[in-house]
């Protein structure tokens, strides 16, 4: 679906209501932060809002304010390809004496069984492309399938009024894109960014949550898209009090249990 | 040009909310108290419409402001204003409350609530409410302008956070007819705020 089909939808989706493939098609939209449909959810989530305005006005007790008050001063987170084998028959025929016109037969015979071997052949060869293709196609939708789920993900955290924003700046070269991070206490850390560098062979991005007190904590492993669009969403195994800022360095391919280069983007947290 | 509409209070007369969030965030009281004196209402008005139990109104608004207080810094201005925001959150919260009640029915735990729902009290609104008492009324006057099948299923869906199909089923109406009514009203709400503000 193309942003102005989606145009009508965006009050639905503020609401909570949109499902299935609507839904699906807007929040892939907004993980890849559409330059339509972000203010156009924006909006919308203005418009919904004012139907708070239709509840019946109601004044609070008193006491709610004072307790309120006290309350406050008292207060002070690839799919792999299957290379696929494929059995191919090689028949073989035994020699033995016989009349010429045995032989005539026989080569006939041994013509005709050749001819249709190797139509089997090709029949097989054929059945295996077929098969191949096949195994694409499925792992082509699945890949599929995962980029929209983590595209609804994404969306679901950067769009929780309960989530934190963060940009993680670049550290080394200031001219490097930053990487926006969305906090969210149970559905986690979604990170977002367009036009990042490639990432040499062999190496990859790994996101850690420095803590206040302690080690690194690794959160993710990447790599930009094609596109150098990256957006996953990965799980906040640090209590969100306890974590002092967001940090990415550049890793041997398969991540580091601890940092092992300096840090190229960065965000404090608390 | 929408979200403009919601600039309540023009410069020079009160704090704005961002301001009062920055202040917040320097842990000043005062700022909370000052946006509470502005949504106080408003939110209450919006939880207890969803949550229909004045005590549980109480404490979820409890809850939402002290949220703001405790996490001012998850709100950006950048990402839109703030009321929308603290309505969205109380309407969530509000919501999560509602269905954890509506789950302890099913298991026939609930305990019948004898309380008595306040009465309405009309007051005069404080100079910094006047813009959202017009679209307040802007609202109403929709709401009421719908017929009443598309009014209700606009309010399950708003107040009591039901599905498509949940309302279609309590609504006994055919799925399509639910989600064309509910379409069609948020297009008319779009409108006329939109109508509002140019």
């Amino acid at each position: 679906m193309d942003c102005e089909q989606l145009n009508p939808l965006y009050e639905e989706y503020a609401l909570g209501i949109l499902e299935g493939e609507e839904r699906a098609e807007m929040e892939a939209h907004l993980a890849r932060a559409c330059p339509q449909c972000m203010p156009g959810v924006a909006k919308a989530r203005f418009v919904v809002a004012q139907l708070a305005l239709a509840a019946p006005e109601m004044q609070p007790p008193a006491a709610l304010r004072g307790k309120i008050m006290d309350a406050a001063k008292s207060s002070a987170n690839t799919a792999v390809a299957i290379p696929v084998a494929i059995p191919v028959a090689k028949p073989s025929a035994p020699r033995t004496l016989f009349p010429v016109w045995a032989w005539i037969a026989a080569a006939a015979l041994a013509l005709v069984t050749g001819y249709t071997i190797r139509q089997m052949g090709n029949q097989n060869a054929q059945l295996a492309e077929l098969r191949k293709q096949m195994r694409l196609a499925t792992l082509q939708s699945q890949a599929l399938q995962n980029q929209i789920e983590q595209g609804r993900m994404v969306a679901s955290v950067m769009m929780s009024p309960d989530s934190k924003s963060l940009k993680l700046m670049p550290t080394k070269d200031k001219n490097m894109p930053m990487v926006h991070a969305y906090l969210h206490p149970h559905m986690g850390v979604a990170i977002t960014a367009d036009e990042m560098p490639a990432v040499s062979p062999g190496r990859t991005l790994q996101l850690w949550f420095v803590p206040k007190n302690g080690m690194p904590v690794s959160a993710a492993i990447f790599r930009p898209g094609a596109s150098g669009q990256i957006a996953l969403v990965a799980p906040v195994t640090v209590p969100m009090d306890q974590i002092a800022a967001l940090a990415v360095t550049e890793e041997p391919a398969g991540g580091s249990p601890q940092p092992t280069s300096a840090i190229a983007w960065m965000a404090q947290v608390n | 040009m929408l979200l403009a509409v919601v600039q309540p209070f023009p410069e020079g007369s009160q704090p704005a909310d961002a301001e009062l969030m920055e202040r917040i965030l320097q842990r000043d009281a005062g700022a909370l108290e000052t946006l509470y004196d502005r949504y106080g209402r408003p939110v209450y008005s919006l939880v207890l419409r969803i949550a229909q139990h004045p005590s549980s109104a109480e404490e979820i608004v409890q809850d939402v402001f002290m949220q703001l207080w405790r996490s001012a810094d998850r709100f950006q201005i950048s990402r839109g204003p703030l009321e929308p925001w603290l309505f969205t959150m109380a309407r969530n919260r509000a919501l999560d409350f509602l269905r954890l009640k509506r789950e302890k029915q099913r298991r026939r735990e609930d305990s019948s609530d004898s309380e008595v729902v306040p009465s309405m009290i009309a007051r005069p609104d404080p100079e910094g409410a006047i813009d959202r008492s017009r679209r307040a009324e802007k609202v109403r006057s929709l709401m009421s302008s719908l017929p009443d099948s598309q009014r209700r299923a606009l309010e399950l869906a708003y107040f009591e956070g039901m599905s498509h199909s949940e309302i279609a089923e309590s609504m006994g109406e055919a799925l399509g007819t639910v989600k064309s009514w509910i379409r069609g009203g948020l297009m008319r709400l779009r409108d006329s705020l939109e109508e509002a503000s140019s």
